[in-house]
C-alpha cells in the first residue's frame, strides 16, 4: 500500500506502534511548518526541531489509547500543540511571548483547553518517568542492568540468563521478580514522599 | 517453589499483557475484593509494570524521532558537498573519477583572513582535505597550484578521531588524518590537549599510530582499556557501533557489517552500513560486546551511510611489526554492560586528533 493513501487513523496506529516508515512520513510532512513558525517567534532551527519532537511524543502517548481519535487532522494537531509548547517555553524563560499560541483564529476555546491538558499530562508523565529513573538508578547491580536489559533492550529471559550467568531462564525470572519488588519499594517510597 | 512475591508479579505481568482468561480474571477479582492489602500491592505492581513499558516505548519512539531528524539534516548537509565534488570534476578531470567514489572523513577549519585573495587556493585545499590520501597525481596538481598561489598565510587545522591502544598514550587513527602534519595534538574527553608524535604509519592500510609525548599521561586513572581487539574477522550482518568526533561533542552511531570486504573488495577492510560524518575518520567500530572490530576510514560519497573501516586484524598485524611492544588490553570489560554504560566507559579512551599543517 502506498503510504500517502493511508488514512489518518492508520497513521495514528503506526505512530503508536513506533512504525518507522509511518513516523518518518508524518515527521517529514509536518516538521518544516513547525520549525519555520518557531523561527519567526524567537527560536532557532534546533528549538523548532525540539518542539516538534515534543509534540510528536505527546501524539505518540495519546495514540497509545486505542480509543483515541483526533477531532482534526494530525498535522493541525501537531502544529497547535507545538505552538502551545513553544509559548509555554518562552513564558518559563521569562521571555514574554508577544503572541498567543492561538493566533490563527480557527481554534475553538474547547481546543485550547484540550491542548493545555495534553501538555500538562505529558509534563506529569515525564515527572513520573523521572522518578522511575531515580528509583532505577538507586537500585544497584545486577538489578539495574537486568531490568534495563528486559524492558529497554528487549532481551528475552533466555538471553538475560546467559548474559547474567543464571543457569536457566526460570532462575533469571525469579531474580527479575526480586528486582521488581525492590524497584517497587524504592519507587513508591519516592512517590508517596 | 513460587514465593508469594513471585506470584504477585507473575499475575501482574499476565494481567498487564491481557493474558488472563475469563476464569483467571474472575478469581483475581474475587481476591482483590476480599484482600485489600493484596489489592494495593497488586495495583502498585501493575502500575509499575505499565510505567516501565511506557517509559521504554517512549524512549524508543524518541530515538526514532532523533534518528529521523539526523537523517533530514544529513540530507541537507549532503547537498553542498556534492556540488563541491562536481566543481572539482569539471576542473581536474584527471583525478575526479577516483575522487567521486571515496570521500575521506576529516573536518577542516579555516582561518578566513586571506580568503578573498586566495579563494582558488582554499577551494582546492578544501577539496584536498575531503579526498585526502587517495591519489598521488592529485597531490602533484595541488602542489602546482600551491606554488602559483603565493603561499597565503592560512593556518589550517584538520581533525579526525583517535582511540587508545593502551592507557599510557598509544593512539590509533587514520594515516590520512595525520598526513603532512607539522604537529599533532590529541584532545581527550576532559578537554585537555596533549602533544603527540607519530610512531608509525602505513598509507596502504590508512593507519597511523601516535604516542602522547608526556610520560605521565594516562587516558584514565581508573584502570586500563575497557575494550579488547578482535583478532579475526567478524561476521556479515554483525551489529556494530562507533563513537567519533565530527564536532566538539562525541557522536554515537550504529549500524551493521554489510560486507566482509571493503572499498573495491579490499580484504583488509569491512564495508559497513553505518552513518558517519566528516571528522569520524579513525573512530573505533565496536561489536555488541564492546570488542573493537575495525577503524573507520572513509565513506562512499554517493551513499548516506555506506562507510569503510580497516579491520582490527590488520591493525594488530601492523602493531606486531613495530619495534616497541604496546601493552594491549587482554580482557574485555564491556560484555555485560548495556549500551549507555559501554559508551560511558569507551568515551574516556577516545579523543579528537588535531593536526596542524
Amino acid at each position: 500500500m502506498q503510504l500517502t493513501l493511508l488514512k489518518e487513523h492508520q497513521l495514528l496506529e503506526g505512530i503508536a506502534a513506533n512504525d518507522r516508515k509511518i513516523t518518518e512520513q508524518v515527521y517529514r510532512d509536518n516538521y518544516k511548518q513547525v520549525q519555520a513558525w518557531v523561527q519567526t517567534r524567537g527560536g532557532s532551527a534546533d528549538d523548532g526541531a525540539d518542539v516538534f519532537q515534543e509534540a510528536m511524543t505527546i501524539l505518540f502517548q495519546k495514540a497509545q489509547n486505542e480509543e483515541f481519535r483526533l477531532s482534526c487532522k494530525i498535522g493541525t494537531y501537531l502544529v497547535a500543540v507545538a505552538k502551545y509548547i513553544w509559548y509555554k517555553k518562552l513564558q518559563q524563560q521569562n521571555r514574554r511571548p508577544d503572541f498567543t499560541p492561538f493566533d490563527s483564529g480557527d481554534e475553538t476555546s474547547n481546543d485550547k483547553y484540550a491542548y493545555e491538558d495534553d501538555l500538562k499530562i505529558q509534563v506529569e508523565r515525564e515527572q513520573h518517568f523521572e522518578q522511575l529513573n531515580i528509583a532505577m538508578e538507586s537500585l544497584g547491580e545486577p538489578c539495574r542492568s537486568l531490568l534495563k536489559a528486559f524492558y529497554n533492550e528487549d532481551k528475552s529471559m533466555q538471553d538475560i540468563a546467559s548474559l547474567f550467568g543464571y543457569t536457566n531462564p526460570d532462575n533469571a525470572k525469579t531474580q527479575k521478580y526480586k528486582c521488581l519488588t525492590r524497584l517497587k519499594k524504592l519507587f513508591y517510597a519516592q512517590v508517596h514522599k | 517453589m513460587h514465593t508469594g512475591n513471585n506470584n504477585i508479579w507473575e499475575l501482574a505481568e499476565a494481567y498487564a499483557q491481557h493474558k488472563l482468561n475469563t476464569f483467571e480474571l474472575q478469581s483475581l477479582e474475587q481476591r482483590l475484593a476480599a484482600d485489600t492489602h493484596f489489592a494495593t500491592e497488586f495495583q502498585d505492581a501493575v502500575n509499575l509494570l505499565h510505567s516501565l513499558e511506557q517509559h521504554a516505548a517512549q524512549k524508543q519512539f524518541q530515538a526514532s524521532l532523533y534518528n529521523i531528524q539526523q537523517q533530514i539534516q544529513n540530507e541537507a548537509a549532503q547537498k553542498p558537498k556534492k556540488i563541491a565534488l562536481q566543481w572539482h570534476y569539471a576542473r581536474t578531470a584527471a583525478i575526479a573519477a577516483s575522487v567521486a567514489i571515496l570521500a575521506s572523513l576529516g573536518t577542516s577549519f579555516w582561518n578566513n583572513k586571506h580568503q578573498a585573495s586566495s579563494s582558488k587556493y582554499s577551494e582546492l585545499k578544501k577539496v584536498r582535505n575531503e579526498i585526502e590520501g587517495i591519489k598521488l597525481s592529485q597531490n602533484r596538481i595541488i602542489k602546482d597550484l600551491d606554488n602559483k598561489a603565493n603561499k597565503p598565510a592560512i593556518e589550517n587545522k584538520y581533525s579526525g578521531t583517535g582511540f587508545a591502544l593502551s592507557n599510557d598514550g598509544y593512539v590509533v587513527t587514520n594515516y590520512h588524518v595525520t598526513e603532512g602534519a607539522d604537529s599533532v595534538y590529541i584532545q581527550t574527553r576532559d578537554g585537555n590537549y596533549y602533544k603527540a608524535f607519530m610512531v608509525s604509519f602505513d598509507a596502504n592500510t590508512d593507519l597511523a599510530i601516535l604516542k602522547v609525548e608526556s610520560k605521565k599521561f594516562k587516558f584514565s586513572k581508573q584502570g586500563g582499556l575497557p575494550y579488547s581487539f578482535a583478532t579475526g574477522k567478524s561476521n556479515l550482518g554483525e551489529r556494530v557501533f562507533t563513537l567519533g568526533y565530527p564536532q566538539d561533542e562525541v557522536v554515537y552511531s550504529e549500524g551493521y557489517i554489510s560486507s566482509k570486504n571493503g572499498y573495491l573488495g579490499d580484504s583488509m577492510q569491512y564495508r559497513l552500513e553505518l552513518p558517519a560524518e566528516p571528522g569520524q575518520s579513525g573512530a573505533p567500530v565496536l561489536d555488541a560486546n564492546g570488542t573493537v572490530v575495525a577503524i573507520v576510514t572513509g565513506k562512499d560519497s554517493k551513499s548516506l551511510s555506506t562507510t569503510y573501516a580497516v579491520s582490527s586484524k590488520t591493525m594488530l598485524h601492523m602493531l606486531a611489526s613495530l619495534p616497541q611492544s604496546i601493552a594491549l588490553p587482554k580482557a574485555n570489560k564491556l560484555g555485560r554492560l548495556n549500551r549507555t554504560q559501554q559508551i560511558e566507559k569507551i568515551q574516556d579512551f577516545t579523543c579528537v586528533v588535531n593536526v596542524y599543517k
